[in-house]
């Protein structure tokens, strides 16, 4: 017998219109329940994802590890090490900070809609999670490369309660389907993507309504001359960078890109490179990079090209590893970040330099980490970099593993997704 | 053998019509410029030193060491005392971005490269008729390092006819102008060409369909035998439009076939440049043609090793054109070889450096980063 299978043109549309009908009934039960209610039950979410060895955890890295590139154990240890510094009691306590007044009444949005990105999942948990909390249904368009999270947190919510669960759909369609416009018809929109995908989403919608955009933004290390003679901290900053770039093979905005060298001497310079070289190969023995797509690996073959030929002529130095590559540069000129650990150092003469070099990313800087500073200096460069959008400080080893209440793109967490009704 | 006679060899090679492949010829010619380039451009010997292939090593062509292009941007790649410079073409971008630098000490071997491509893909059957030719993008005047500009003047004085003009002034498309040629070229039904860069063209798209039914039938209508060719990016000077939708596009804005929408590929840092096959084989598979003094390779980006035959690949390039640089260049590209029934390669396909590129989410991707700093720089 042949089988003919017919896709019906607008089948997308009619499924996110679909799935709004039953957001629109689970909405009455959502704000049935009052705000206090709702935040325990968000409290218990965020512990069945954090609290030790929590199934839900696990079940989520099985989810990932069997439809992504990324090595399963980088996926575990990326998972495991993230959720366990988020905190159900700062989570509720952030809450209360940001959303109770006494004057103020929260009027959750109907819906709210997600276009979720990105190769890592806890944004999308987080960003999922927060409208529920706030009393609004939320419908979202899963991330082309992650067909895992969505349904996962479906399940999740639901066992913990149906009315959060039902509260809750997501759907994958291409960004080209009408669907799309559908999606794009809620009063609350939230965005994570490149900067060309913010621009268009925000392009479509009308004033009226709420866009929460995390848009392009990349990480630092700033390495302070104080590393230079002190071989232990050195080393130690070192596994830590090496950490911090090998957690999700460098694929969130939390990753570093560069590693600023403040007042190193090249002989210095060489040697944290090849320290970050050694902790980067070490760590490979248990966290594989993944497999590179194809436009990915030409990319890396490019910018090592050009490093081989820079350093051919002495300046700067490539390491090339099996799974990284690391590159002195003679300068701090930007290049292209082609992530997947690939990782920059860029000697700096000063902090006034690095300021300097730092001016153009004005806006697109999210983390920071530094060590190897007196204390002075380590708040001249928090002063000086904090204009330019940095949203949180850190230290090497901890860039990927932000608490809970982080301010992403220096923002509060719950705030932004929220409506209120002043009450006089 | 010394440079000058590698240039006149290549000089009958590329003034022989039609196009005659000889690998052994190739070969010889290839190695004798390697040898020439590595005594004479300091970078680039240490470069092959330190890949441990120098010509002492180096037994065949394909084991020459390719500069990346970017290597242009940040090294004066020339073979000739700098003060012999006649001409220096720039790669696309701001004041404050790095360009990348194509220096020339003589003009005869690029031009002849140029002339020769273009005669055999794209004008052939139009040699000595002076067709009128609209050039969207600024005159060689107007923009003295532009390669793209300096390849359409030499076309124009070749083969263009009295009413060739450039159609792009002060970055404003005289779409006027250009529009009133059209409509002459159709009144004498005389075929006419247009080439230029593929934002212009966008830009020209956008204008058409803007003011589509302010006048009677289609203005841009193009009279039989004439072609469109559409070279470059787009690197935000326009809307974004995928290769095939916009030769589509233009397809039907001219009212032409699509063979006769003919892409080049094509790179400052290059002497010579590839075009689509589909005006002189318009029943064959669209694929850019490689001439006999040029070799296209695809080698596997992570071990650099040639791929299967036609596997994917990213694009190397021995043009043997760039006697005045260096000859062998690795583009940042994936492509891959076209090849007959009988296995013979026929061209090449270039896919481009993006596509199957992976949603990113919000960390910064490939050059984003890059492009960032210099759009900040820019406002």
């Amino acid at each position: 017998m042949t089988r003919i299978e017919i896709t019906w043109p607008d089948e997308g549309t009619e499924r996110v219109r679909a799935a709004r009908g039953r957001l629109e009934q689970a909405a009455h039960a959502l704000r049935a329940m009052s705000f206090e209610e709702r935040l325990q039950v968000g409290r218990r979410v965020v512990e069945s994802w954090t609290l030790p060895d929590a199934p839900w955890r696990r079940d989520l890295v099985a989810g990932w590890a069997a439809d992504s590139t990324l090595h399963e154990e980088t996926l575990r240890e990326g998972l495991e090490s993230a959720l366990a510094a988020w905190d159900a009691d700062r989570f509720t306590e952030c809450a209360r900070r940001e959303l109770e007044a006494e004057s103020r009444l929260l009027s959750p949005f109907d819906w709210t809609a997600i276009v979720a990105g990105g190769g890592v999942p806890m944004p999308t948990m987080l960003n999922a999670l927060i409208p529920l909390v706030l009393g609004s249904p939320v419908l979202m368009r899963e991330a082309s490369n992650d067909h895992v999270t969505g349904a996962w947190l479906r399940r999740c919510l639901d066992a913990i309660d149906e009315r959060f669960g039902r509260a809750f759909e997501s759907l994958g369609f291409a960004s080209t389907d009408t669907a799309l416009d559908v999606l794009l018809e809620a009063p609350c929109v939230v965005a994570t993507g490149s900067d060309e995908t913010i621009r268009s989403i925000e392009s479509r919608l009308g004033p009226q309504q709420r866009f929460v955009a995390f848009g392009h933004q990349f990480s630092i290390v700033v390495l302070g001359p104080g590393l230079a003679h002190d071989a232990a901290r050195s080393n130690e900053a070192a596994r830590g960078i090496a950490l911090d770039v090998a957690r999700w093979d460098q694929m969130g905005c939390l990753s570093p890109v560069v590693v600023y060298l403040v007042d190193f001497d090249s002989k210095d310079a060489s040697e944290v490179t090849r320290q970050v070289a050694n902790a980067l190969e070490e760590i490979s023995k248990r966290m594989p990079r993944g497999e590179l797509e194809m436009s990915v690996s030409a990319s890396h073959a490019t910018e090592r090209a050009e490093a081989r030929m820079r350093a051919s002529s002495d300046r700067g130095l490539l390491v090339e590893g099996a799974d990284f590559t690391l590159v002195l540069e003679a300068d701090a000129q930007p290049r292209p970040a082609p992530l997947h650990r690939f990782l920059r150092l860029m000697p700096v003469e000063s902090v006034e330099s690095l300021e300097r070099e730092l001016r153009p990313f004005d806006g697109h800087l999210s983390n920071v980490a530094s060590v190897g500073f007196e204390a002075d200096d380590a708040a001249e460069i928090q002063s000086r970099l904090s204009r330019f959008g940095v949203s949180r400080w850190t230290g090497p080893g901890r860039m990927q593993t932000p608490p809970i209440d982080w301010p992403h793109d220096g923002r509060p967490v719950f705030t932004p997704f929220a409506r209120f009704t002043q009450r006089d | 053998m010394k440079r000058d006679e590698i240039e006149a060899d290549l000089l009958d090679w590329m003034r022989a019509s039609p196009w005659r492949r000889d690998d052994e010829r190739f070969a010889r010619l290839a190695l004798a410029l390697f040898r020439f380039q590595y005594e004479a451009c300091e970078p680039y010997a240490r470069f092959c030193r330190s890949l441990g292939r120098t010509p002492s090593e180096v037994e065949r062509f394909e084991e020459i060491p390719a500069v990346p292009t970017g290597a242009f941007k940040e090294f004066d790649l020339c073979c000739f005392d700098p003060k012999r410079t006649i001409k220096t073409f720039r790669t696309s971008g701001t004041s404050s971005d790095r360009r990348g630098q194509l220096h020339l000490d003589t003009l005869e071997l690029y031009e002849a490269s140029l002339l020769s491509s273009l005669r055999e893909t794209l004008v052939d059957d139009l040699i000595g008729t002076r067709p009128t030719m609209r050039f969207l993008a600024p005159s060689a005047e107007a923009s003295p390092d532009s390669s793209l500009s300096h390849m359409f003047e030499i076309l124009r004085e070749a083969e263009g006819g009295p009413a060739s003009e450039f159609d792009l002034r002060d970055e404003n498309l005289d779409l006027e102008s250009l529009e009133a040629s059209i409509a002459h070229a159709r009144t004498d039904d005389s075929p006419i060409l247009l080439l230029g860069t593929s934002f212009a063209f966008v830009h020209l798209l956008d204008a058409a369909e803007s003011s589509e039914g302010r006048s009677r039938g289609n203005p841009w209508r193009l009279p039989a035998g004439s072609r469109v060719m559409e070279t470059g990016g787009f690197k935000g000077r326009s809307r974004e439009v995928p290769r095939d939708v916009l030769r589509a596009d233009l397809a039907r804005r001219f009212a032409l076939p699509e063979s006769a929408v003919v892409n080049q590929y094509g790179m400052t840092e290059l002497g010579s440049q590839f075009y689509d096959s589909t005006w002189v084989d318009p029943r064959g598979p669209r694929r850019k043609l490689a001439p006999p003094w040029t070799r296209v390779r695809f080698v596997d980006p992570a071990t650099e090793r040639e791929v299967a035959p036609g596997d994917v690949g990213l694009i190397v390039i021995h043009d043997l054109a760039n006697t005045g640089s260096v000859a062998a260049l690795q583009t940042a590209d994936l492509g891959r070889a076209v090849r007959d029934d009988d296995g013979e390669s026929t061209g090449f396909d270039v896919i481009g450096r993006l596509e199957g590129a992976e949603e990113r989410g919000c960390s910064i991707a490939t050059d984003v980063m890059l492009e960032a700093s210099q759009g900040t720089l820019r406002t």
